[in-house]
């Protein structure tokens, strides 16, 4: 008898079937059975006195510390066939059928992929070195975790383990490279150059860049950083040449996520407690499927679920997280401003159902600094003009403050959320009872996604954390939301006791406009996407010179270091335009583990190391803790351990990569300590030199043993626990010698409510920040505000808050700032307090604060909202392109998610090829499209189409003929297929012309670490279902944080016949004006009225500007 | 002996097929031993009529529908693995310590695993399929007319369905009934189900009768 399906009464058991009586399967057995058995060779049975252990106790196994200089692990290959239950011993002379032991030394590092610093271990293979003492002998046959690491647990994710495959990549940059002597930048040309020649060249250039002294000198070198992966190190780099030279990527990554949590805490980033939590609420999938620590926090929002937590997962696209959440909000992207003011609103408005107010009054009374609103009445009145609250409150207590509060929020109301967000109302009002029930054990990371993609994205950060506060989970306390400063140790740049001039450089006297410039004066940070549309915008430089303000027209040397530029910022051509231009990058060079779209246009490309191949102090907030990693080159370590010694003390990691065979890869710390010890200022005339030569020996740069001995001296418990260890206490180098061994450190655990600690008190003075204030020079404010004068301003130190002086927050007035005076001061008022408009008028009055996708703009039935901020959790945005491991899971695949009603309405069916076109909502011009593969998916929200900006690598050549190489070098063969482009100032194309697998098999002779890369001729993926999207976007900053606003505004429709997947067709010319007329609609530039470049208080990234540097003078 | 050679080989088919089921994706070859094959094809009643076979050929029912059941499944929602279901931690014994290593081991088979594609011997998969390896051993002793070395054989089969698999394969087997999405690997669930119950009280009965 048969059952139906989806019977739920039918019974397994009620009538069995009669399986073999009476009937003949003409089955194969032998065909259909997988057969995955055979029949054991014959071996002996295993000696019973063996140090193998048949099998890890669990898949978290990592040996005994003790071990790591010598494991004996038996081979793999026969491990995973059966155990040593069935192996007789190990293969030895007398033994020959044994099984392979091979004996490992675990270097302890620490991943470089993402940016959560994850603990590894490089188990380097040094059995056949034992014998022959021959470097090239050494191999690292796998990376693991490091089980000591307090972050990451022993655990990795697929980007740790394809360390391996990065290390051992077959197109793997061997040696510096110099664009060819007489080709244009971009032409393809190569040749080799050593690292001495490309130093002296650099280095000379960086000299004479230097030598004249004026105020040019210290704005055109800039040293332009992707994901640092280092605490410290790089800013430290521009400082010493006394440049504002610094430049990084987080106005494309993170600055309104920063923005907004500056505005409260004066921190430009949150940290929450997921382990302890009741509640983990995400706004998009970065923190557990994706993005940032993604490895560390799943682990710990997974023990948390384990614990009994919920997972609420905010996107408008159903990721691994939302999928396995216990709710998902799929809301509009950009509108969650109004979402999370709701939930203040009905926090406030109210009771709990036992009647009691669910505002946390102790928290909310204590920290948040309602009175500086409260007794500002010029402000109160704003409020009223922009009818955020009906009247100024008769008075000025704690009371009127949240009756007053309560009535602000009165309009985001159900109904309101429902419209403007587009979820259901059955999934906010679940969300809100989930919030609430979680009490103050709620923990959230506010980054990617939201804050980053729109303009006003800051806003949503700003608003996502009201009802946090209200409810008491910014206290910084257990399964709630602390702050990052106060979990992260950041000390790789301080190893300054180990040079000559034993400090650290002085403030840099100049103001780099280029990074920072005049119309975004709290952008978070610099403004580097737009780095190209300011050299090339010449009427802009003429306008502001003008008024005064020295902008350079050029760069005399751009280095961006592991960053490509050219690939992951909108608007590419316009980077391609920049980057060929020598008259406007004079020098430029890519201190870059892989090949990239950015190195095709540098004048050099100087391999450095990624993982296991480099030095990096690096440290992330990731939980209520602060650890260190120490990332190391795992060959050099292995060598040095065994006795092999550097001809010169300072290179020692490169020169131990060349003996091992892996290249000519070096790392950032001696690379650039020998430029400018050497290269840059050899006789120290420009003052240079001495931040960099070694006081051990003042003939050289500082070698690593001595500058990270220095840095670890400012961690007291690791300088202590080092001095008293026995193996380390003699030794020159304790704490470089105990972390060589360790990789990694807890400095201080289980760090909650800092703000609560008593401001330290020595004698008749408070400590803060380094310093001593005399209790007498100390002054409290109306609000209890201790205040100093430091350098002639005024500065707060500490709060007086129940009669106890404590630390408090980081902010100007030590709470958490509802009302964000200086932001007001500085030009926006009317955004001060949480805020968003709730009806069509206001939303172009308040344009700052509403997307540019927002579904107003959506009038079209094909017209789309863009999500293009979700990262795939197997790739990094550059440095991965050439891991066959990761590679092999992402094929550069990059479909475009469509709704299955939208799919069925505009009749796009599965693998479609469709034409997605970008036009601004601002400016209304038209940008190009790109040609991509539709999927129809229930797996994001109508009216929202979803393609990660993450995928779509291209080059121009297969590989590259190196004159006096052996062979020619390939071009990402495992992640960048062949493209055809065209440009002309205009417009720019590009035009797939041949897949991976096809590129990789016409050059086999090219792969290197051939054993490594044998499987090479298994590639069966083609590369070309991904567009370079990010091209077609025109750069459109966001006035305030600056912000790229990734999203777009798009059309689609089915392809031409013409068209193919992975063309893209690009109007730069139109993509600059949208740039243009964001900045100039949009913004609030400097003016007469200020005599700051920037809030002083508010974090700048980069070398230490002095106030010569921060002071301008405007003419109107 | 009662036992008939078409029984021998229609247990050793019907482990060879639910084995091969629950092991990896189906490909081409393996859908068209059911299709062709009407008495096997009456072993998946659901899957016969299922809409989805006759609307798309086999690469696309393979694509769309029948890889992501199965991902869904083996891989991702399901864990079809003894250790998980037998010990208290609903740990995977991944390694040489796990059981049925040791069982394979003492009856002279290997595993390979990487082959399987699955990270341990105690995959479902990996059991049934050892079972088809046990009925072949049990032809071969039969064509031989070796009474004992069959009487043996029936008696592995007996203790290896009761110590092994019936202690874990039936919940396992609800649970990948209730969570298909294809008629395929529902129908495929239910058989596995029935027969192995079914094969259980069939060697009992066998070897109550050499007894």
């Amino acid at each position: 008898m048969v059952k139906k399906m989806n019977n739920e009464n039918s019974s397994f058991f009620e009538s069995r079937r009669s399986f073999l009586k009476g009937t003949t399967y003409t089955v194969a057995g032998a065909v259909v059975a997988k057969g995955v058995f055979s029949t054991i060779v014959d071996t002996p049975l295993m000696a019973e006195e063996t140090k193998f252990t048949s099998t890890p106790e669990n898949l978290l196994f990592y040996p005994p510390h003790s071990e790591w200089d010598s494991f004996k692990e038996l081979d793999g290959q026969d491990w995973k066939r059966g155990g040593t239950g069935r192996n007789d011993g190990i293969k030895t002379e007398d033994n020959p059928d044994g099984i392979k032991a091979t004996e490992y030394m675990l270097v302890p590092t620490a991943c470089s992929n993402c940016e959560a610093s994850c603990g590894l271990t490089a188990w380097v293979d040094i059995g056949k070195y034992k014998e022959t003492k021959n470097p090239k002998d050494l191999m690292v046959r796998k990376y693991m975790g490091n089980p000591l690491h307090a972050g990451s647990r022993g655990r990795n994710c697929a980007k740790g383990y394809a360390a391996q495959s990065q290390m051992y990549d077959p197109d793997r940059i061997p040696f510096p490279l110099r664009r060819a002597p007489g080709s244009k930048r971009g032409e393809g040309k190569w040749v080799r150059s050593s690292w001495d020649d490309a130093m002296k060249e650099i280095g000379t250039k960086i000299h004479d860049t230097l030598k004249s002294g004026d105020e040019f000198s210290k704005k055109t070198i800039m040293y332009q950083v992707g994901r640092p992966n280092e605490n410290g190190f790089g800013p430290r780099v521009p400082q010493s040449l006394g440049v504002d030279g610094w430049n990084s990527h987080t106005n494309i990554c993170s600055a309104g996520a920063r923005e907004g949590t500056i505005q409260w805490t004066n921190d430009d980033r949150n940290s929450p407690d997921w382990s302890n939590a009741k509640l983990i609420f995400l706004q998009s999938s970065h923190a557990a499927d994706a993005g940032h620590y993604f490895q560390q926090a799943a682990g710990r929002i997974a023990d948390a679920r384990k614990k009994g937590a919920k997972l609420v997962v905010m996107d408008p696209r159903l990721s691994n997280s939302a999928g396995m959440a216990d709710l998902w909000v799929p809301c509009w992207p950009g509108t969650e401003t109004a979402l999370y003011l709701y939930l203040a609103n009905r926090i406030l408005n109210e009771k709990g159902i036992n009647g009691e107010d669910l505002v946390n009054h102790n928290f909310v009374k204590n920290w948040v600094n309602w009175e500086q609103l409260m007794t500002n009445k010029e402000y109160l009145a704003l409020l009223v003009e922009k009818k955020y609250i009906k009247a100024v409150p008769q008075g000025e207590s704690y009371e009127d403050f949240i009756k007053m509060i309560s009535e602000m929020y009165t309009p985001y109301t159900l109904d309101f959320v429902v419209k403007e967000c587009r979820v259901e109302a059955r999934i906010v009002e679940k969300l809100y009872e989930m919030f609430i029930d979680a009490g103050a054990r709620v923990a959230t990371y506010i980054w990617r996604a939201g804050p980053i993609a729109h303009r006003g994205g800051w806003m949503i950060a700003r608003a996502g954390f009201l009802p946090f506060v209200l409810r008491g989970a910014m206290a910084g306390d257990k399964g709630g939301v602390s702050l990052h400063h106060w979990h992260v140790i950041s000390v790789n740049g301080k190893g300054q006791a180990a040079t000559v001039s034993g400090e650290n450089p002085p403030k840099v006297d100049a103001w780099s406009e280029l990074a920072w410039p005049p119309e975004y004066p709290l952008s978070t940070y610099e403004m580097s996407h737009l780095l190209p549309h300011m050299l090339l915008d010449d009427e802009w430089r003429a306008k502001w010179k003008k008024k005064g303000l020295n902008i350079a027209d050029k760069l005399s040397v751009y280095v961006p270091r592991m960053y490509n530029p050219v690939w992951i910022n909108p608007d590419g051509f316009r980077w391609i335009e920049a980057m060929k231009r020598e008259d406007k990058i004079e020098l430029s060079f890519n201190l870059s583990p892989t090949w990239s779209e950015t190195n095709w246009y540098c004048d050099y490309i100087l391999p450095v190391g990624l993982a296991g191949e480099r030095h990096d102090q690096h440290s992330e907030a990731t939980q209520p803790s602060r650890w260190l990693s120490f990332r190391q080159p795992a060959l050099r370590v292995a060598l040095e351990k065994m006795g092999w010694k550097p001809k010169h003390p300072a290179r020692g990691t490169l020169e131990a990569h060349m003996a091992a065979g892996l290249g000519e890869v070096w790392e950032e710390v001696e690379f650039w300590a020998n430029l400018m010890t050497d290269y840059v200022d050899p006789d120290g005339k420009l003052g240079v030199r001495k931040y960099w030569a070694s006081k051990e020996d003042p003939s050289r740069a500082v070698s690593i043993a001595e500058w990270y001995q220095a840095a670890f001296d400012n961690l007291p418990n690791l300088k202590a626990a080092a001095a008293a260890n026995p193996k380390y206490k003699n030794s020159k180098y304790p704490n470089y010698e105990m972390l060589r061994d360790l990789g990694t450190w807890l400095e201080e655990d289980n760090i909650y409510k800092p703000q609560e600690r008593p401001l330290k008190k020595e004698g008749d003075s408070y400590i803060a920040h380094g310093h001593k204030y005399e209790v007498s020079e100390v002054e409290k404010d109306q609000f209890g505000t201790l205040m100093v004068e430091h350098h002639g301003e005024k500065k707060a130190i500490g709060i007086e808050v129940d009669g106890e002086i404590v630390e408090g927050f980081h902010t100007l007035s030590r709470k958490l700032e509802f009302f964000s005076e200086w932001f007001a001061e500085w030009k926006w008022p009317e955004y001060a307090v949480p805020i968003y408009p709730t009806n069509k008028e206001d939303r172009k009055k308040m344009i700052h604060l509403v997307t540019q996708v927002h579904h107003d703009f959506m009038e079209k039935g094909n017209e789309f909202a863009l999500n293009t901020v979700f990262r795939l959790p197997y790739n990094i945005h550059t440095r991965s392109v050439n891991s066959k491991h990761l590679m092999e899971i992402s094929q550069n695949h990059n479909p475009v998610w469509i709704n299955t009603d939208d799919a069925k309405r505009l009749n796009i069916k599965q693998g479609d090829a469709i034409k997605v076109t970008i036009t601004d909502t601002l400016s209304g011009l038209e940008s190009g499209y790109f040609i991509a593969m539709a999927v129809p998916t229930e797996a994001t929200m109508p009216g929202v189409l979803a393609n990660s900006h993450h995928a779509g690598r291209w080059k121009l050549k297969n590989a590259v003929e190196i004159p006096g190489f052996s062979h020619k070098l390939g071009v990402m063969g495992l992640g960048a297929p062949l493209y055809d482009m065209t440009m002309d100032g205009k417009i720019g194309t590009l035009k797939p012309k041949q897949g991976l697998d096809a590129g990789m098999m016409e050059r086999r002779d090219t792969w290197q670490f051939k054993e490594f890369n044998k499987d090479l001729d298994n590639i069966w993926w083609d590369g070309l279902s991904g567009s370079w999207q990010n091209a077609v976007a025109p750069s459109h900053p966001d006035p305030i944080a600056g912000n790229h606003a990734w999203h777009q505004k798009v059309t689609i429709e089915p392809a031409g016949e013409e068209d193919q997947i992975g063309d893209i067709y690009v109007n730069y010319e139109n993509n600059m004006k949208v740039y243009q007329e964001w900045r100039d609609k949009l913004t609030r530039p400097l003016n007469s009225s200020d005599t700051l470049r920037r809030p002083k208080h508010m974090k700048r990234t980069g070398p230490a500007i002095s106030d010569i540097g921060y002071s301008v003078k405007i003419t109107d | 002996m009662n036992i008939t050679k078409e029984e021998i080989e229609n247990r050793i088919a019907l482990y060879a097929l639910i084995s091969r089921l629950m092991m990896t994706e189906v490909d081409a070859e393996f859908l068209k031993s059911i299709e062709s094959n009407e008495e096997v094809l009456n072993l998946f009643p659901n899957y016969k009529e299922w809409g989805k076979r006759k609307e798309f050929n086999s690469s696309i029912l393979k694509e769309r529908y029948l890889d992501v059941d199965f991902t869904n499944l083996f891989l991702l929602h399901l864990v079809p693995y003894e250790t998980f279901y037998t010990r208290d931690d609903q740990m995977i014994e991944s390694g040489g310590e796990n059981p049925l290593m040791n069982l394979y081991d003492a009856l002279d088979f290997r595993v390979e695993l990487s082959k399987a594609r699955v990270i341990s011997p105690d995959h479902i998969g990996v059991e049934l399929e050892f079972m088809y390896m046990l009925c072949d051993a049990l032809k071969k002793a039969f064509e031989a007319n070796d009474e004992g070395g069959v009487e043996e054989l029936l008696l592995v089969q007996q203790g290896f369905l009761r110590d092994h698999l019936l202690n874990w394969a039936p919940m396992f087997l609800i649970n990948m009934k209730k969570e298909s999405r294809t008629a395929l690997y529902h129908d495929g669930a239910e058989l596995a189900l029935e027969f192995m119950l079914s094969d259980y009280e069939y060697v009992c009965e066998q070897l109550e009768a050499l007894a």
